[in-house]
C-alpha cells in the first residue's frame, strides 16, 4: 500500500490539488454559463418548473425594439471605452519621470480604478448634477445651464459610459507606464544617437515596443465595456425610459424585476457569444505573444 | 527612459512640471474630491446653497458619526469584512493549488484546463447569473453572506489561477526537479519550496481579489436581499435612495465605502501595480 | 553486482528520440564522466537515472533493484544541477539537511550529517547563511553538501562547474576528485567540456545525438577512438582530419592517396567492407606533426605557411595553411592545420614550413566513419 502510494503520489497528488478549484470553476462558472444556454430554450419564471419553448426566446428577442436600444448601446459604450487606452497613454507619457514625488502623484491617478463602481456611480451623480453638480459649475461659469444628461434620452448612455471611463483610463495608464519602464533603453538611446525625438522616437522607436501591451490595452477595455452593468443600475436604472440599458442590463431587469428568466437567459446567450469572439481573439493573440516570447 | 527625463539641475523646469502634474491630478480627481469636501459640509449649508464654497463649519464628526448612528453602513460594512475575507482566502489557497499543479505537472489537457480558467475569468456575471442564483436558492444558501463567499471564490479562481500559474512558472525548473530528486512528495514540495517562494506574488493577488470582492455590487444585489448580510456596496446604494437630499451624509457614506481598497492600495501600492500588469509586459 | 545499470533504454520528446536504445553498466565506486556535444542527450540520461524524466522503453537498474517505475527519492541518489538549485528561502544548513527532513529523520541525526557534509566541504562557517550570500565556489559547495547529507549509493552531477570562472573550476575539479577517493561512493557525472572528462575520469561514456559512441578509459579513448566523432571530440586542440581515397585494399595493406600528400600505405587495417575507390579519411593529432627538415624522406610531407602562433610556454601551437590538403571538420572551420610542438619554437607569422607525421601516427576512418588503423599503445600512467 505504502509502496503503491509512494509511486503513485507524484501524479495523484496534483490531481487533488487541481480538483477542488477546477471543480468549484466548472460548476459555479462555465457550467453555469452553458446551463444559461439551455435555460434560454425555456419559459421559466425561476420558481416553478421550466416549459420547453425552443427558440421562442429568440424569435422574441429578434422583434424586441428594446434589444436593439442595448445592443445599440453596448456599441456606444465601446466606442467610448475606446478613447480609454490613447488617454491612458498620454498620461502614462506625461507622468513618467522619475522626479522626487512622482511616485504619490502617479499614485494618485491610479485611485479611481480601486473605487466601487457604485462609487465611481455616485461620484458622477454629483458631476452630473443639473442643480448643483461640476457639470453645472462649468457650464455656470459660462453663463449657460448644464443639460440634465441622465434625465436626457440622447444623451444618457454617453453620460453613464464617460463615468465608465474614468476608472478604465486609469488601468490604461498603469499598464501603459509598466509598459514604459520595460522599454529596452539600448533602443531609445539608438534612436536619439540616430536623431530621433519626440513624435518621431514615440512613432517609430517606443510604440512598436509597447505593441503587446497596447493590445491587452485594448482588449481589457473591450472585455470591460461589454461588462458594463453596475454604472447603469446605479446611476439610472436603464433610464429614462429604458433608454441607456445595455444586454446585461436589459438581461437582468427581464429577470429579476419580470421574472422572465427564459428571456433573460435568451439574451445572456447573445452576450456571451459576443463575448466568446472576443476572448477568443484576446486568448489567441497571447498566445501568439507567449510563444514568440520563447 | 522615454519621456527623456527631465535633468536633475534643472531645477526650475522640475518644480514647474511637479506643479503642472499636480494640478492635473486635481483635475483627474475633482469629482471625488468635491465628494469629499461635501463629506465635510453641514446640511445647513447645502440647504443654503453653498455646494462649492470653502465650508463655514466642519461637520467632517457629526456627518460621520450619522452615518454609523443612523443608517446600517456600519453593520453592511461588517458584512463586507464576513464576504471578503474568507473569499480572498480561498481564492489564494485554491489558486496556489491550481497554479502549482497548472505550471509544474505538464499533463494532456492542461493547456485547455488552463485556457478554460482564463477564458472564464473574462465573462461577464450577468451571463451565469440566472443558473447561479437558482443554485444558491436549491442550496439553501440565498440571502446569506455564504452565497457571495462561494461566487466571489469560484469567479476570482480563474484570474488567480492564470496570476499564480503564471509567477510559479517563472521560478528556476530546477528548484522543483531537486525538489523531487530529495525525495519531497508533491504535498511536502508545495509546503517547503512553493508557498514560501511565492509569498510576494500572495501578498499582490491578495490585495487585487480584496478590491474586486470588496467592490462588487452586482452579485450583491443578485444573491442577498436583507440588510442582515448585505455589503456596502448594496448599502450604499439604498442609501443613496433613502436619504436623497442628504449630500453630506451620502457623500460621507461613500467615502466610508471606499476607503478599505483605497487605503490597502496606498499600503500595498507596489504589489497591486506588479500584481495588475503581470503578464501585460514582457520579460 | 554493478552500481547502475541501464538496458535498452528509449527516450522520447514529443517527436524527438532523444535517447536511443542506451545500454551502460557503471560499477561501484566509479567515476564515470558522460561527456558530448550540447543537445547531445546528457542531461535527459542523467535524468532518467534520477527517475526525472520516464522512459519510454527499457530498464533502470540501481544495486541491483529494478528502479524503473520509482520515484526519484526512492532510487538512492542524489542530484547536482548546474544552477545549484539552491533554496533561496532556506540557510544553508536548511538546505543541505532539506532530504532528510522530508524523510522525516530525527533532528539530531540531520544535524550531525549537516555538520558532516559542512566539514568535508569546509562550509562550517557558513552554515546560517543564506545562498544570496554566499559565493559562486561556495554556492557549489552547498549544492553538493545537500547531496552527501542523504549519504546515496549514486551522485548525479549535471554539470556542475560550468558557472564557475576558469580558476575555481580547475579547484573544484580537484576537490571533486578528492571527494570521491573520501567517499568511494558511485558518481556520474556530466559535462560537454573534454578537459574535465579527461582529468576526472575513470571511464567516460561519449554521446552523441542520443547514442553512445564509445565507452572506455580517459587514455584508452584519446589513443583509440572508436571512430571519426569521438576522434574528433576528445583532444584539444582537435585531431586533423584529410579526405583521401582508397587506391588499393588487400589483406596486407592499404594505399591512400590525398590531395597534397605523397602516397600512403597503411598496415593492419581492418578491410572488411572498404573496396578500393572509398572515400577515407585520415586523422592526424597535432601533436602528431612535427617540422621537417628537407629530405627526411620517409614521411608524408607538405609544405605550407604559417598563419597564425600560439605560445603556450613550454609547448607551441601553429596553426598552418591548410589549402595543399583537402581538410574537413578542421578547428572551428578556419581551413587551418594545427600543429602542437612540445617546445618553444621561433617560427614566425608568414613563414613557410614543412610538416609531415609518422605513419604509424595516423589513424584511418573508413566511409562510416569507422576506425580502421589497428589499436596504438596507450600511454601507461
Ligand atoms: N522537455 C523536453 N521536451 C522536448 N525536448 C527536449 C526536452 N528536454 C530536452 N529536449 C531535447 O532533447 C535533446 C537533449 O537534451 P539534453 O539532454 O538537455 O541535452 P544536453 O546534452 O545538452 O544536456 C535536445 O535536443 C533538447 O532539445
Ligand atoms: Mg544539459
Amino acid at each position: 500500500m505504502s509502496r503503491l502510494w509512494r509511486r503513485n503520489r507524484h501524479w495523484v497528488t496534483p490531481a487533488l490539488f487541481l480538483l477542488p478549484g477546477l471543480i468549484l470553476f466548472g460548476t459555479v462558472i462555465l457550467a453555469a454559463s452553458i446551463e444559461t444556454v439551455w435555460i434560454s430554450l425555456h419559459d421559466w419564471d425561476g420558481i416553478g418548473a421550466k416549459t420547453w419553448v425552443g427558440l421562442a426566446n429568440y424569435i422574441e428577442l429578434a422583434d424586441d425594439p428594446q434589444f436593439y436600444v442595448s445592443l445599440k448601446n453596448n456599441v456606444i459604450w465601446l466606442l467610448i471605452f475606446m478613447l480609454a487606452p490613447p488617454i491612458g497613454l498620454a498620461l502614462a507619457l506625461i507622468v513618467n519621470q522619475q522626479i522626487r514625488g512622482m511616485r504619490i502623484l502617479k499614485s494618485l491617478f491610479f485611485v479611481p480604478l480601486v473605487l466601487a463602481t457604485v462609487t465611481v456611480g455616485v461620484v458622477f451623480g454629483w458631476v452630473y448634477d443639473p442643480n448643483f453638480g461640476l457639470l453645472q459649475l462649468l457650464f455656470g461659469a459660462f453663463g449657460g445651464t448644464a443639460p440634465a444628461l441622465l434625465s436626457d434620452e440622447t444623451f444618457v448612455t454617453f453620460a453613464v459610459a464617460a463615468a465608465g471611463l474614468w476608472p478604465q483610463i486609469a488601468f490604461c495608464m498603469i499598464l501603459f507606464l509598466a509598459g514604459l519602464n520595460s522599454l529596452n533603453d539600448d533602443l531609445i538611446a539608438a534612436g536619439r544617437v540616430d536623431g530621433a525625438r519626440g513624435w518621431r522616437m514615440l512613432r517609430h522607436v517606443v510604440l512598436p515596443q509597447l505593441s503587446q501591451v497596447g493590445f491587452i490595452a485594448i482588449a481589457v477595455t473591450v472585455i470591460g465595456a461589454l461588462r458594463s452593468f453596475d454604472m447603469i443600475a446605479v446611476m439610472t436604472s436603464g433610464g429614462p425610459y429604458g433608454s441607456c440599458t445595455v444586454l446585461a442590463y436589459q438581461m437582468y431587469q427581464e429577470s429579476i424585476f419580470s421574472y422572465r428568466f427564459g428571456y433573460g437567459a435568451a439574451i445572456a446567450t447573445v452576450l456571451f457569444v459576443i463575448m466568446i469572439v472576443f476572448i477568443a481573439w484576446y486568448l489567441n493573440g497571447l498566445i501568439k505573444a507567449e510563444r514568440s516570447n520563447a | 527612459m522615454y519621456p527623456r527625463p527631465i535633468p536633475e539641475d534643472a531645477r526650475i523646469q522640475r518644480a514647474l512640471y511637479l506643479g503642472g502634474v499636480a494640478l492635473v491630478v486635481i483635475l483627474w480627481l475633482l469629482p471625488l474630491l468635491a465628494v469629499m469636501l461635501t463629506s465635510i459640509r453641514s446640511n445647513e449649508e447645502l440647504m443654503a446653497g453653498n455646494y462649492w464654497g470653502w465650508p463655514q463649519k466642519f461637520s467632517l464628526i457629526e456627518n460621520y458619526k450619522a452615518v454609523f448612528e443612523q443608517t446600517a453602513m456600519l453593520r453592511f460594512f461588517l458584512n463586507s469584512l464576513l464576504i471578503t475575507i474568507p473569499s480572498v482566502i480561498g481564492v489564494l489557497i485554491l489558486s496556489t493549488l491550481t497554479g502549482f499543479v497548472l505550471s509544474r505537472y505538464p499533463f494532456r489537457g492542461s493547456n485547455l484546463i488552463f485556457a478554460l480558467f482564463v477564458g472564464g475569468n473574462f465573462l461577464p456575471a450577468q451571463i451565469m447569473m440566472i443558473p447561479v442564483r437558482d443554485l444558491m436558492v436549491r442550496l439553501g444558501l440565498y440571502d446569506t453572506v455564504y452565497a457571495l463567499i462561494i461566487f466571489h471564490i469560484a469567479f476570482q479562481t480563474g484570474f488567480a489561477t492564470l496570476f499564480m500559474r503564471n509567477f510559479i512558472a517563472a521560478l528556476p525548473g530546477e528548484l522543483f526537479q531537486a525538489a523531487r530528486a530529495e525525495g519531497a512528495s508533491p504535498f511536502q514540495t508545495l509546503r517547503h519550496v512553493v508557498v514560501p517562494l511565492v509569498r510576494p506574488a500572495l501578498a499582490a493577488l491578495a490585495i487585487l481579489t480584496f478590491t474586486f470582492v470588496w467592490n462588487d455590487y452586482f452579485w450583491a444585489i443578485v444573491l442577498t436581499q436583507s440588510d442582515a448580510v448585505k455589503p456596502v456596496t448594496a448599502g450604499l446604494n439604498n442609501l443613496r435612495g433613502e436619504w436623497t437630499s442628504a449630500w453630506n451624509i451620502v457623500s460621507a457614506a461613500t467615502i466610508f465605502v471606499a476607503l478599505p481598497p483605497v487605503v490597502m492600495f496606498f499600503m500595498m501600492q507596489k504589489h497591486f501595480v506588479a500584481g495588475l500588469t503581470m503578464g501585460a509586459v514582457k520579460g | 553486482m554493478s552500481s547502475v545499470e541501464l538496458r535498452k533504454v528509449d527516450k522520447h520528446y514529443a517527436g524527438y528520440h532523444a535517447l536511443k536504445t542506451v545500454d551502460l553498466k557503471i560499477e561501484k565506486g566509479e567515476f564515470v564522466v558522460m561527456v558530448g556535444p550540447s543537445g547531445c542527450g546528457k542531461s535527459t540520461l542523467l535524468k532518467t537515472i534520477a527517475g526525472l524524466e520516464t522512459i519510454n522503453s527499457g530498464q533502470i537498474v540501481i544495486n541491483g533493484r529494478d528502479v524503473t517505475r520509482e520515484e526519484p527519492g526512492d532510487r538512492g541518489i542524489a542530484m547536482v544541477f548546474q544552477s545549484y538549485a539552491l533554496y533561496p528561502h532556506m540557510t544553508v544548513a536548511e538546505n543541505m539537511g532539506f532530504g532528510l527532513r522530508m524523510a522525516n529523520r530525527p533532528k539530531a541525526e540531520i544535524d550531525a550529517a549537516v555538520k558532516r557534509a559542512a566539514q568535508i566541504l569546509r562550509l562550517e562557517e557558513q552554515l546560517g547563511k543564506r545562498p544570496k550570500q554566499l559565493s559562486g565556489g561556495q554556492r557549489q559547495r552547498v549544492a553538493i553538501g545537500r547531496a552527501i547529507t542523504r549519504s546515496p549509493e549514486v551522485f548525479l552531477f549535471d554539470e556542475p562547474l560550468s558557472n564557475l570562472d576558469a580558476a575555481l573550476r580547475t579547484q573544484m575539479r580537484v576537490e571533486l576528485s578528492g571527494l570521491h577517493t573520501q567517499l568511494g561512493s558511485t558518481m556520474i557525472y556530466v559535462t560537454h567540456d573534454q578537459v574535465e572528462a579527461m582529468t576526472m575520469a575513470d571511464r567516460i561514456v561519449i554521446l552523441n545525438k542520443g547514442r553512445i559512441e564509445q565507452i572506455g578509459s580517459p587514455l584508452e579513448l584519446y589513443a583509440n577512438p572508436a571512430n571519426i566523432f569521438v576522434a574528433g571530440f576528445l583532444g584539444a586542440p582537435r585531431m586533423n582530419f584529410i579526405e583521401a581515397k582508397a587506391v588499393s585494399v588487400d589483406a596486407s595493406g592499404v594505399s591512400v592517396a590525398a590531395a597534397g600528400l605523397p602516397a600512403l600505405s597503411l598496415g593492419g587495417i581492418d578491410v572488411t567492407g572498404l573496396s578500393a575507390g572509398d572515400a577515407v579519411t585520415i586523422g592526424i593529432r597535432p601533436e602528431g606533426l612535427r617540422v621537417v627538415e628537407a629530405g627526411d624522406g620517409v614521411m608524408p610531407v607538405f609544405s605550407s605557411q604559417v598563419r597564425l602562433v600560439e605560445q603556450l610556454g613550454r609547448d607551441t601551437v601553429l596553426y598552418v595553411d591548410a589549402s595543399p590538403l583537402q581538410t574537413t571538420n578542421s578547428d572551428s572551420g578556419t581551413g587551418n592545420f594545427t600543429l602542437q610542438l612540445n617546445k618553444v619554437s621561433t617560427v614566425a607569422v608568414g613563414a613557410t614550413l614543412r610538416a609531415g607525421f609518422e605513419t604509424g601516427d595516423a589513424y584511418l576512418f573508413g566511409p562510416d566513419g569507422r576506425t580502421l588503423t589497428p589499436r596504438k599503445p596507450v600511454a601507461s600512467t
